[in-house]
């Protein structure tokens, strides 16, 4: 599905990403762990074209995209649910869904999807037309997948999903990351809070400096403790 | 009463027609930071249109203020394509510098091209009219700039509100990386702003040559520099503050006017600065203005 | 250098610059070799060129003592500053109000109010009181900017522009408005239109290396993380453009001496046009940048103008083409926006440039 070669990325004289390479199977689940200022997010920006890589190459879904336009890689598949969430404030919840979906041809199909998120998050049915700046923490990281999925993506990343939330939030977060790839939907994970990203993680990748420490199925990673240090001690 | 209401309708029109060239300079601030000084010169190409137009045989007004707006807008475009473009992620301060270099660069092409003294108009000047209602006798134009421009207004709150592309541009106002991560593509977004913009300029060109009956090479640099002064009081970036602050803009020079004695007509200009500057001093932020939040981490 | 370690060097608890300071010497150093170019320049004119030549060069100087004060703000505080000309006129009209003979005034201002048409003072005192009102004026117009931010206070340095030449148009009594006020004693000449510029480069550069402007210049490039080192922007912006009003009013005072008749349009937006345009093609983050700019554009003007007044090549009269040196200075400056931000010198001084040369070659 995501083949990542070599890719770098550098802002000026810092390198944020070294030679990283990458492998995303269909359907599969990926977490990609790493402390702060790994390079995680510097990674997913130049999966989605936000930042230019140095080199590298990145072939997703038998085409190289790596010199598509962002606004293109979204149409043509992926999509990215940014660290932050950065769901529009000023614009209502609908019209978040609305935006989400501004690809999309095919009203009644755009239709359903809604529903069927308002079904999921019955609170977004209750602020459907209230700004989205007004709702919680959660409430914003849940309407910011939601508005990723309208696109139908083939594969979705996302950036640091529990970032800021309570643990029972981020709990129910992750059942429905759990949730969407028995769906089917491949999805790669970036994140700090280990314990919930490997539950439902195939295999994982550790990064720190910029560069690739451990690549493997999550329990061995937990054997490991070196690596699991490396890690949490940022 | 027939002279307070007259200065009442005096005042409305300035100020519409204020609010008109600030929304289109707030629009295209809005969403890619661009202070765009080359506005004026929108209205420039939109009006020197018309006249080369009505040189070649033009005597339609309607086809005139078709072809202002549709020119305006085309202008609008191309200069962000030719000019804007190369420093659209650059600093604030360098799109500034460019917008004003754009400024310079036209303004003298026309004095160049076609000469820096003002060319007779003729062909608006039938909007300019006097309209008697029993005993009032009123301005076609000045009706005619206040229900237009509330209808421009409309539509354009339509258009933000309503369709998806104007979704996208009150998005992007915020958060221009994630609307690209919607799939939406930024050169449209972009565009379409430019368009706009350009278009409330051309609209705004059609009511100065109606009231001049001429083109100069500086036509619209003085408007546009009130209209940045209404943008600075009404908040820089937001749109209702925009046309709010033209409005205003528009009350203190007619208030002015009706104040001064004649012979200090000449320090209106300066006044109504003065007047301005002082309201930033208590709102540095502008009426409508937010303190910009600094530290969101960019994406 | 890093943003951050800049910052940490721009620390307020950083003693201030003087005599004896290492820091200090280096910049005066570094100002003297900017100035040099300059003075070479000048020598050169007093030398060998013909008096029409001198008279343009007075012109030039100006423009640099112009250019030189706009860097002072914008250079270090990043923010763009398009209404500086008001306080060249506020100079030049202060010594004008204030130096011209009484004879002359009997016939130019004979109501000006004040008793200001009995009054003749010596030019160095009328200079010293035209930048006093300079100062005062940009103390006043620098608190409001300071504090608004970059967009704004753009916007508000127009303002003052308008604000400022329309006094002059309609305070007919006092400034004679669209009529050119002439009668100005003639004082200054190219030497010491050369020693004032020299200074203010000299000045110009001590200020950019001061703790004030490097705390500046951090705050400009990431205001948050200076807020943190408890740098006080507001009062930093307002320091740099209180001085680089003097130092563009000083360049009006001199225009006003060495040119003896004046008029407000002069002080308007085509003054603005040119010297930005300087400035920018320069590169508007060091003083050398200023220096540079004025020199090459103000050769390339007067090659623009000649061609401009209508030129005749290989016998056929070229048509007036009025207009294409403004058109030049627009293109200049989308042109430097877009593919050399920096303008031609970059980040780096002249004296930093040479030494870094110097370095590379002893390797």
């Amino acid at each position: 599905m995501l083949t990542v070669e070599n890719l770098s990325v550098r802002y000026g004289a810092v390198a944020a990403v070294r030679e990283l390479s990458l492998e995303l199977g269909r359907g599969e689940l990926v977490a990609l762990l790493g402390p702060n200022g790994a390079g995680k997010s510097s990674t997913i920006n130049a999966l989605t074209g936000l930042v230019t890589p140095t080199a590298g190459r990145i072939v997703f879904d038998g085409r190289d995209i790596s010199r598509t336009r962002t606004e293109d890689r979204i149409r043509g598949g992926l999509t990215s649910t940014p660290e932050g969430r950065h769901i529009f404030a000023n614009l209502t919840v609908g019209e978040n869904l609305r935006l989400g979906a501004a690809t999309r041809r095919d009203p009644k199909g755009v239709r359903a999807d809604t529903d069927r998120f308002l079904a999921l998050f019955p609170v977004l049915a209750e602020r459907y037309t209230q700004a989205a700046g007004t709702l919680s923490g959660g409430e914003q990281q849940m309407l910011a997948i939601s508005r990723s999925l309208m696109s139908r993506p083939k594969l979705l990343l996302l950036d640091e999903p529990s970032l800021g939330l309570a643990p029972r939030i981020v709990a129910q977060i992750f059942d429905f990351i759990g949730q969407l790839k028995t769906e089917g939907l491949t999805l790669l994970v970036v994140e700090q809070n280990a314990t919930q990203a490997l539950r439902f993680a195939d295999r994982v990748y550790v990064v720190s400096s910029g560069a690739l420490r451990y690549d493997g199925p999550p329990a061995k990673l937990a054997d490991e403790h070196g690596l699991l240090n490396l890690y949490l001690g940022g | 009463m027939d002279y307070a209401l007259q200065q009442l309708l005096n005042a409305l029109a300035f100020g519409a027609e204020y609010s008109l060239v600030a929304l289109g300079l707030a629009v295209v601030f809005s969403i890619m930071g661009l202070v765009n000084f080359a506005h004026g010169e929108i209205i420039g190409v939109s009006a020197y249109s018309v006249f080369l137009a009505a040189a070649l045989g033009l005597t339609s007004p309607i086809v005139a203020v078709l072809l202002a707006v549709v020119a305006a807008a085309l202008a609008a475009v191309t200069f962000e394509r030719v000019a804007f473009r190369p420093v659209r992620y650059a600093p604030t301060t360098t799109g500034l510098l460019t917008a004003f270099g754009v400024s310079i660069v036209v303004q003298n092409l026309f004095m160049l091209l076609i000469s820096p003294k003002p060319q007779s108009v003729s062909i608006l000047n039938s909007l300019n009219q006097m309209w008697f209602f029993g005993p009032f006798a009123v301005s076609s134009l000045q009706v005619l700039e206040l229900v237009v421009s509330g209808l421009t207004i409309l539509a354009l709150v339509l258009f933000l509100n309503k369709s998806t592309l104007g979704l996208a541009i009150r998005a992007a106002s915020r958060d221009f990386a994630t609307v690209r991560l919607m799939g939406i593509r930024a050169n449209r977004v972009i565009a379409t702003a430019f368009a706009i913009s350009g278009a409330l300029a051309g609209i705004a060109a059609v009511f100065i040559l109606a009231r001049r009956g001429s083109v100069s090479p500086d036509l619209g640099f003085g408007l546009v520099l009130k209209a940045f002064v209404a943008c600075v009081i009404g908040g820089f970036g937001s749109l209702a503050g925009a046309a709010a602050g033209g409005m205003l803009l528009g009350f203190i020079e007619v208030g002015l006017l009706v104040a001064l004695p004649q012979e200090y007509g000449g320090f209106k200009d300066a006044l109504t600065y003065v007047i301005i500057v002082a309201l930033l001093v208590y709102r540095p932020e502008g009426l409508l203005g937010q303190r910009i939040e600094l530290g969101d981490k960019e994406i | 250098m890093s943003e951050s370690a800049e910052i940490m060097a721009a620390r307020p608890s950083d003693t201030a610059p003087r005599a004896g300071n290492p820091q200090f010497h280096r910049s005066l150093v570094g100002g003297l070799i900017t100035a040099l170019p300059v003075v070479a320049i000048g020598l050169t004119i007093l030398a060998f060129a013909p008096a029409y030549y001198t008279h343009l060069s007075l012109a030039a100087f100006v423009n640099l003592i112009i250019v030189v004060g706009l860097q002072v703000f914008m250079g270090n505080s990043n923010i763009a500053n398009l209404g500086h000309s008001a306080f060249v006129g506020i100079g030049a009209y202060g010594v004008a109000v204030l130096s011209t003979p009484l004879a002359m005034k009997k016939l130019s201002i004979p109501n000006a109010p004040f008793g200001l048409a009995l009054v003749e003072f010596n030019p160095l005192l009328a200079a010293l009181l035209a930048l006093c009102v300079v100062g005062i004026i940009a103390a006043i117009s620098g608190k409001i900017i300071s504090r608004l931010s970059g967009v704004a206070a753009t916007i508000v340095s127009l303002a003052l522009l308008i604000i400022v030449h329309s006094v002059f148009l309609n305070w007919t009594d006092l400034f004679k408005g669209n009529q050119a006020f002439f009668g100005i004693p003639k004082v200054i000449n190219l030497p010491a239109m050369l020693v004032a510029s020299v200074v203010v480069i000299v000045i110009a550069r001590l200020f950019k290396d001061s703790r004030w402007g490097l705390q500046l210049r951090a705050s400009a490039q990431s205001p948050q993380a200076a807020a943190a080192f408890g740098i006080d922007a507001r009062r930093l912006r307002l320091m740099a453009w209180v001085l680089s009003a003097l130092i563009c009013g000083l360049a009006g005072v001199l225009f006003a001496y060495f040119a003896g008749t004046i008029s407000p349009k002069l002080f308007y937006f085509q003054q603005i046009f040119i010297t930005l345009a300087m400035l920018i093609l320069g590169g508007m983050a060091t003083v050398t940048g200023a220096v540079t700019g004025v020199v090459v554009l103000s050769i390339g003007l007067e090659f623009i103008r000649s061609i401009e007044s209508g030129v005749t090549i290989a016998g056929i009269q070229l048509p007036q083409l009025l207009g294409l040196s403004g058109v030049a200075l627009g293109v200049v400056i989308v042109l430097c926006m877009a593919f050399r931000p920096g303008g031609i010198s970059g980040r780096l001084e002249l004296d930093e440039q040479l030494s870094r040369l110097f370095r590379r070659n002893a390797r």
